[in-house]
């Protein structure tokens, strides 16, 4: 099942969830969870508390749809709050040493021709950068968003965006190079 | 590579399916504010707007008030008019009486100085 991007969804699906149709609301969360969900989940590494942290952000949707214009304002907006709500809730916690994954995580993402020892690693490392960097290179790998979008979405200069993503890559990369998953001949 | 690495990293990322019955969670949490309920259409017809007589109504009464007032005072000024003008025409007869008796009085002083009895006039010859 492709997640990444949300399916098709008739022009006044929209209108009528702001009229009040349960259906068509159910439709818009059915078509955003998986994006929603991942964000969360991959932003606090718990599952229990990714799926509150969804359900907040479709809580929220669901008073603000007034304010939504389109179908694509939409996607930016879930995209916004789940990463903002995320890095809020990241920020409250007191500090402490990266929280290991949950069992399923990498099983639900992995696929044939993917490298499930990598997969994992790269996961896991992900989940010890910082709550901006680490939500800057969830909606750029993730949800494959350009960096004038991250940038508006998480409230930061393009230039912020870029300097995240290229010392989280390099940071990534060194650290998987020290695990010996990748070869030195890999870096740029 | 690059390319490569990023291409790992998407891999690694790609999204994870929320879990199963996640949307019948969210559908039940939600308040029931947007079910917008049927509102009567007496209810929904706006109010209608005061007539003319409505709208007239409070200057009507502070109109009337103030021409009440206008009127009353103007009865009390009449009327305290109406006893000062009786005050001083009882005023006046009385002085007129008092003239007229004075006068009298006077009229009878010189009739006896003018027209002195005989016994008086004997008298005063002798």
């Amino acid at each position: 099942m492709n997640l990444k991007t949300a399916q098709p969804m008739p022009d006044d699906l929209l209108l009528r969830a702001r009229s009040g149709d349960a259906q068509a609301f159910a439709s818009i969360v059915q078509a955003h969870q998986g994006s929603v969900f991942s964000i969360a989940y991959r932003m606090l590494n718990n599952r229990a508390q990714a799926e509150d942290l969804a359900q907040d952000v479709f809580l929220q949707l669901y008073r603000k749809l007034d304010a939504i214009e389109t179908l694509d304002h939409l996607g930016f907006w879930l995209r916004r709050v789940a990463s903002n709500l995320a890095i809020d809730w990241l920020r409250r916690l007191p500090y402490t040493t990266t929280q290991p994954l949950d069992e399923g995580a990498h099983v639900a993402a992995a696929s044939t021709d993917d490298d499930p020892l990598m997969s994992r690693e790269l996961t896991r490392l992900l989940g010890e950068l910082a709550p901006a960097p680490r939500a800057v290179m969830l909606l750029r790998y993730q949800e494959d968003r350009d960096v004038a979008e991250i940038a508006a979405a998480l409230d930061m200069p393009v230039n912020t965006v870029k300097s995240h993503i290229k010392r989280s890559l390099t940071a990534l990369r060194s650290r998987m190079i020290g695990a010996k998953l990748i070869t030195a001949e890999e870096l740029p | 590579m690059t390319e490569n690495f990023e291409d790992e990293l998407r891999r690694a990322l790609r999204p994870v399916p929320a879990p199963t019955g996640f949307t019948d969670r969210v559908m039940r949490a939600l308040p029931e504010r947007r079910t917008r309920a049927v509102t009567p259409i007496a209810a929904a017809r706006p109010a209608r707007p005061p007539n003319y007589w409505q709208r007239l109504r409070a200057p009507a009464a502070l109109a009337a008030s103030l021409m009440l007032a206008v009127l009353l005072g103007q009865q009390m000024a009449d009327r305290n008019r109406q006893r000062d003008d009786a005050a001083g025409l009882a005023a006046s007869q009385e002085l007129m009486q008092a003239l007229r008796v004075t006068s009298q009085k006077l009229d009878l002083a010189y009739q006896a100085v003018k027209n002195p009895p005989e016994a008086a006039v004997e008298e005063n010859r002798s």
